[in-house]
């Protein structure tokens, strides 16, 4: 669980910056050398080397030892468990609230029920 | 409200209810056990102190038999329209659920969660940061990469 919870982190704080998350989005659709990847962004090889080894390092990319010009690959797997934490939540609050939009149906048939008998007693006296 | 924007998660429902109807399923326990929690999940309360400082501690049960351990610490409460909350036990995250009348019969909720940040000395959680712009591209990447068929 712990060590669960030290990837997330790792993945969360690898995608909170932009110019990383478009580095992603870059792999998305195929591999891609540093040459490649800084192309877009105003920014020295170093500074996006420095990127790549956040987003290595969380597991979010993998870069070929073999190839002279080593390319980055996109790792999707811990992108999926981030997702699927998060949906986690939503899916907490969504489906607790059906339940509570159902439960307050029932508590307000079971309020109206009394009322009636009640008044069914005062009848009688 | 623009400096907790970025790592803030928030939903609002609108339920077919009177708010004093929705605070009390919302804070009596033999209510909230009705309705807390996923499809399949049920809730059992160990402590419920309904005060602010004070603690809700309860234990829910997954469909597949496993248990989680919850530990809020309820930090506000003003009757009838806002609970706040610190839910954990981690990451602990802030948590605000507001009342509203919306006409006669109905009640909009909506709902905050706040996570962590350093000024709650966790350098770590404080990553959790610009999540909900994260899981938009999240889910942008993998439809993306699902229509690759490559996860």
């Amino acid at each position: 669980m712990q060590s669960g919870t030290d990837k997330l982190n790792s993945t969360f704080a690898a995608l909170a910056d932009p110019t990383r998350r478009a580095i992603l989005a870059r792999l998305a659709t195929g591999e891609a050398s540093v040459q490649d990847l800084a192309k877009p962004f105003r920014m020295s090889l170093p500074a996006v080397s420095k990127h790549l080894k956040v987003l290595e390092k969380a597991k979010l990319i993998r870069r070929s030892r073999t190839a002279q010009w080593r390319p980055c690959y996109l790792n999707a797997e811990p992108l999926k468990e981030a997702s699927d934490w998060m949906e986690q939540y939503r899916k907490f609050w969504e489906e607790s609230f059906d339940r509570l939009d159902e439960y307050l149906k029932v508590l307000q048939a079971e309020t109206k029920k009394p009322a009636k008998r009640a008044k069914k007693k005062n009848d009688r006296k | 409200m623009s400096s907790t924007a970025d790592r803030e998660i928030g939903t609002t429902r609108v339920v077919n209810a009177p708010r004093p109807l929705v605070w009390s399923a919302w804070t009596d326990t033999k209510h909230i056990e009705q309705w807390w929690g996923p499809n399949g999940f049920t809730t059992t309360t160990r402590e419920f102190n309904l005060s602010p400082g004070g603690k809700w501690l309860f234990t829910m049960h997954g469909p597949d038999g496993t248990d989680y351990r919850n530990d809020v610490t309820l930090t506000a409460v003003t009757e009838p329209e806002l609970i706040e909350y610190d839910h954990g036990p981690s990451p602990v995250f802030h948590v605000s659920v507001r009342f509203e009348e919306d006409g006669l019969d109905r009640t909009k909720l909506s709902m905050r969660m706040l996570f962590p940040t350093k000024s709650e000395r966790d350098r770590t959680v404080e990553k959790f940061g610009a999540i909900e712009g994260q899981l938009q591209t999240l889910n942008r990447l993998e439809e993306y990469l699902a229509s690759r068929g490559s996860l």
